[in-house]
């Protein structure tokens, strides 16, 4: 084999999944056409899908990549194919009650806009992210504590004893394994912390208030809501089983 | 008087030797400098393990947050430990085989003083909470405008040796590292360009930034590994290779199937969907190149057991080679669509990483080191336990690995997919293997402990001045080199050395 | 010894074709580039042409109810000047101060 003969080699046997697998699907993803639903009286909607996200997304991305959260959280609800996400209780959304219909869906392309990266993540230490803000906000509809409140303390400390809603919650936090982040959070006078401390223990005299890198990333966490509660899928993306429509 | 005709062996010790005198400065950097990145790497990756199964260990520091810590401890891994002990491998081995001095010692060196350099800084920001948040390339982004030069000075020279080398037989040691020097480049910068300065969809992305990971251990750390490995078997046990047919074949394979694979981690994602499952292909097709090349490593030193027993740079090269056909099956195993539903999100992946850069990689690049140091600092290891110690508290930790990550990772991957099942009882199996994660860590801990101590000693030139290398069994009455004495390797003002350089 | 690849010629072109080699798949991203960064039309803008619409309107209407040259001169300039005035103890009492 001679040096030339090598180069040759090498270049082709790279480049060739180089164009296949980086560019091409790269240009591909870009230019992602947009899905649109079929009309107001066949799909329920208008125009293009655009699933719409509220908070702090693009910050909250990359604090929640800085802390490297995706280490044991993953943001990925598969298709059936692919695994059982879809059918763990209040991961891909939530089960049918008298108040909304069945709210799950896989994840779409469309689900990461204004992320720079997509947190698939690397392995579920914890539980799937996808819908944790949806999980949050259902389970605290009957009042008590705000969501941002909720998932600040369990920001500082999971598996404290204060700031949670109830027994239930606390039972379950006590063998979670989530990290405390108190870098996220800081120590200051009682007298300066106004409505924004947490309720946890804190040194005489002082408070724990969350920074605003906290109040970005609790903003981005209670953004995860990937289904359908307040946006229809369109048909063409709608890969559940059909059922009869409601009334 | 003197006999001024040198014997073509004469000729060829010389050149050895300045070979080895012309490189013994970047080499001995990178081999001590990379041994202290990866106890640094090694005992970040046991306070991370710690964290996943015993959360409030050490939470009273901030700047060891899980998450972050995880990250960090990839990260010196990698390019602190990995990267290093590969450039000091590289760049001796192609010297040595493309018979090329090096006139370029002090660019390399400051290369790697650049290289550190932005590791240092890259771990530093990611410890404090300002990484980029992409697996494996959690550096900010502008630390690569560091590595990359640096890289260059570094490693070019290896081309241009390679290239003015005279006629004759290449090594296939030469095209694994040829394809190493060329390919880190070519997998970093298209990674680097695409993740973070082109504008597109967040999910190619994070699936370019997939493929960079599987191409970083298939494409660079695995053909230097291999390029070692085809030198000291046939080297220490004194037999050619065993086809070097079979061994250009093995290499052709790696390099259609290796840049492949990447993306399976994407299973079930929203990319167009052959991404993921040619990515699993791949892992699965690498088992060919894995047995096929072990087989011809295994086959070069069989029969000669004894040399593997007493040979610490065999011994630890050939754990290597064995790592890797090990790898080559669980990873066939592990990838076809039922298994990589399972191991997707599980430890199963860790363990597969682990398993690649300490199992496959490190162990033939300790082998490297415990053959390259002696010679390039004239002076033989001083202790036989310490190399002892180092490869069997080594071998018991990725064990380990092999058995609760990869395994039981298996297991809490089977746990999370039964959907019925709370999400606390996977959770809580989970814990029970990250103990013996943990475990594992704590035992290659102390092994590089005593590797790193060993290192710094023959850094600091308190070797053993001796003609005979420090083997791991006890030195028989008759040792195969001769009588035991106080003999300078590489002679003495009164003549050239009487025994022929090894 | 074979001296005829060892020279500082084949060095020097040795050298500079080994960069290139490096640098072969960063060439081709940056060629490729444009290729891969076609416009795109995504849901945002194309329900983004609507919100503009709207947008568009309403600044038109504004701008044609603001029109500066209604604005009286003459109170603009009279405020000009009470603000350029050194400023003065005015009427004002203020607390703490001595009487």
């Amino acid at each position: 084999m001679s040096f030339k003969a090598f180069i040759i080699g090498l270049t082709l046997t790279f480049g060739l999944p180089w164009v296949i697998t980086i560019v091409l699907p790269y240009s591909f993803m870009r230019t992602l056409e947009t899905v649109n639903y079929a009309g107001i009286e066949e799909d329920g909607g208008e125009g293009p899908y655009l699933p719409k996200r509220d908070g702090r997304i693009k910050e909250g991305s990359e604090i929640y990549g800085q802390e490297g959260c995706y280490y044991c959280h993953s943001q990925l609800i598969r298709p059936t194919y692919a695994g059982s996400d879809i059918w763990r209780k209040d991961w891909g959304g939530l089960a049918k009650t008298l108040d909304h219909h069945d709210t799950r869906r896989e994840t779409n392309a469309f689900d990461y806009q204004d992320e720079a990266v997509a947190h698939i993540g690397i392995s579920r230490v914890g539980p799937d992210l996808s819908n944790f803000g949806r999980r949050v906000t259902n389970a605290l509809t009957l009042g008590g504590i705000t969501p941002e409140e909720w998932v600040l303390n369990h920001l500082y400390n999971p598996r404290a004893k204060k700031g949670y809603r109830g027994a239930e919650d606390q039972n379950l936090y006590k063998k979670s394994v989530c990290p405390s982040k108190p870098s996220l959070f800081k120590t200051v006078d009682a007298s300066m912390a106004r409505a924004g401390a947490l309720k946890v223990d804190a040194p005489e005299g002082k408070a724990i208030v969350p920074t605003d890198r906290a109040r970005a990333l609790a903003s981005y966490l209670i953004s995860l809501k990937k289904d359908t509660l307040h946006q229809k899928l369109p048909k063409a993306l709608d890969y559940g089983p059909k059922t009869e429509k409601a009334e | 008087m003197a006999d001024t005709t040198q014997s073509p062996d004469q000729i060829d010790i010389e050149l050895r030797s300045s070979i080895d005198r012309s490189l013994r400065h970047p080499v001995m950097f990178f081999f001590t400098s990379g041994a202290v990145w990866l106890a640094i790497g090694v005992l970040l990756g046991l306070i991370a393990s710690a964290k996943k199964h015993m959360p409030e260990f050490l939470s009273g520091c901030g700047c060891f947050e899980a998450g972050k810590v995880d990250a960090a401890h990839m990260n010196a891994l990698i390019y602190g430990w990995g990267a290093q002990a590969a450039f000091g491998v590289i760049i001796w081995l192609m010297a040595r085989l493309s018979r090329k001095e090096c006139r370029s010692s002090g660019v390399i060196l400051l290369g790697g003083h650049l290289w550190n350099l932005g590791v240092m800084i890259g771990v530093g920001l990611i410890l404090a909470g300002k990484g980029s948040g992409v697996p494996w390339m959690e550096f900010p982004a502008f630390v690569w405008l560091l590595l990359i030069p640096s890289y260059i000075m570094i490693l070019i020279w290896s081309l241009v040796q390679f290239q003015i080398r005279d006629a004759g037989h290449v090594y296939i040691s030469q095209w694994y590292l040829l394809a190493a020097i060329l390919w880190f480049p070519w997998i970093a910068i298209t990674s680097v360009l695409f993740v973070y300065h082109f504008e597109g969809h967040p999910l190619m992305a994070t699936a370019i930034a997939a493929w960079f990971k599987s191409a970083l251990f298939l494409l660079f750390f695995l053909p230097t590994a291999l390029a070692s490995a085809y030198y000291l078997a046939p080297k220490v046990s004194g037999r050619p290779v065993y086809s070097y047919s079979l061994a250009i074949f093995g290499f052709w394979a790696l390099a259609v199937i290796g840049p492949w694979a990447g993306m399976q981690k994407l299973a079930g994602a929203p990319i167009p969907q052959f991404l993921p499952y040619v990515g699993a292909a791949a892992m699965i097709l690498i088992a060919l190149p894995a047995v096929l090349v072990g087989a011809n490593i295994i086959n070069t030193i069989r029969g000669n057991g004894e040399a593997v027993a007493q040979s610490p740079s065999l011994r630890f090269t050939i754990a290597g080679v064995i790592s890797f056909i090990l790898f080559g099956v669980l990873s066939a195993v592990l990838h076809t669509a039922s298994s990589l539903k399972i191991t997707q999100f599980s430890y199963t992946g860790y363990g597969l990483d682990i398993l690649t850069l300490y199992g496959v990689f490190s162990f033939c690049a300790f082998g490297a080191i415990y053959f390259i140091v002696p010679r390039i600092t004239r002076r033989e290891w001083l202790s036989r336990r310490f190399i002892s110690w180092h490869f069997f508290l080594s071998l018991y930790g990725i064990s380990a690995i092999v058995c609760c990550a990869i395994v039981g990772g298996y297991f809490q991957g089977e746990g999370i997919e039964a959907w019925n099942q709370s999400f606390l009882e996977a959770a809580s199996r989970a814990g029970s293997y990250g103990w013996g994660v943990t475990l594992a860590w704590f035992f290659i801990l102390i092994s590089n402990l005593f590797f790193c101590l060993h290192l710094l000693l023959m850094w600091a030139r308190l070797g053993r001045r001796s003609s005979h290398p420090t083997l791991l069994k006890a030195s028989h009455a008759e040792s195969p080199h001769g009588p035991e004495g106080e003999v300078d390797n590489y002679g003495t003002a009164n003549g050239p050395a009487e025994t022929s350089a090894h | 010894m074979d001296h005829t690849r060892d020279n500082p010629l084949k060095r020097f072109s040795a050298f500079w074709i080994a960069l290139l080699m490096i640098g072969l798949f960063g060439i081709a991203c940056i060629i490729l580039r444009p290729l891969t960064h076609a416009r795109q039309e995504t849901a945002y803008m194309i329900k983004g042409e609507e919100r503009l619409q709207i947008r568009d309107t309403i600044d038109r209407a504004q701008k044609a109810a603001l029109e500066a040259k209604k604005i009286d001169d003459e109170a603009v300039s009279s405020f000009a000047k009470t603000l350029n005035k050194a400023p003065s103890a005015g009427a004002m009492a203020v607390p703490g101060a001595a009487k």
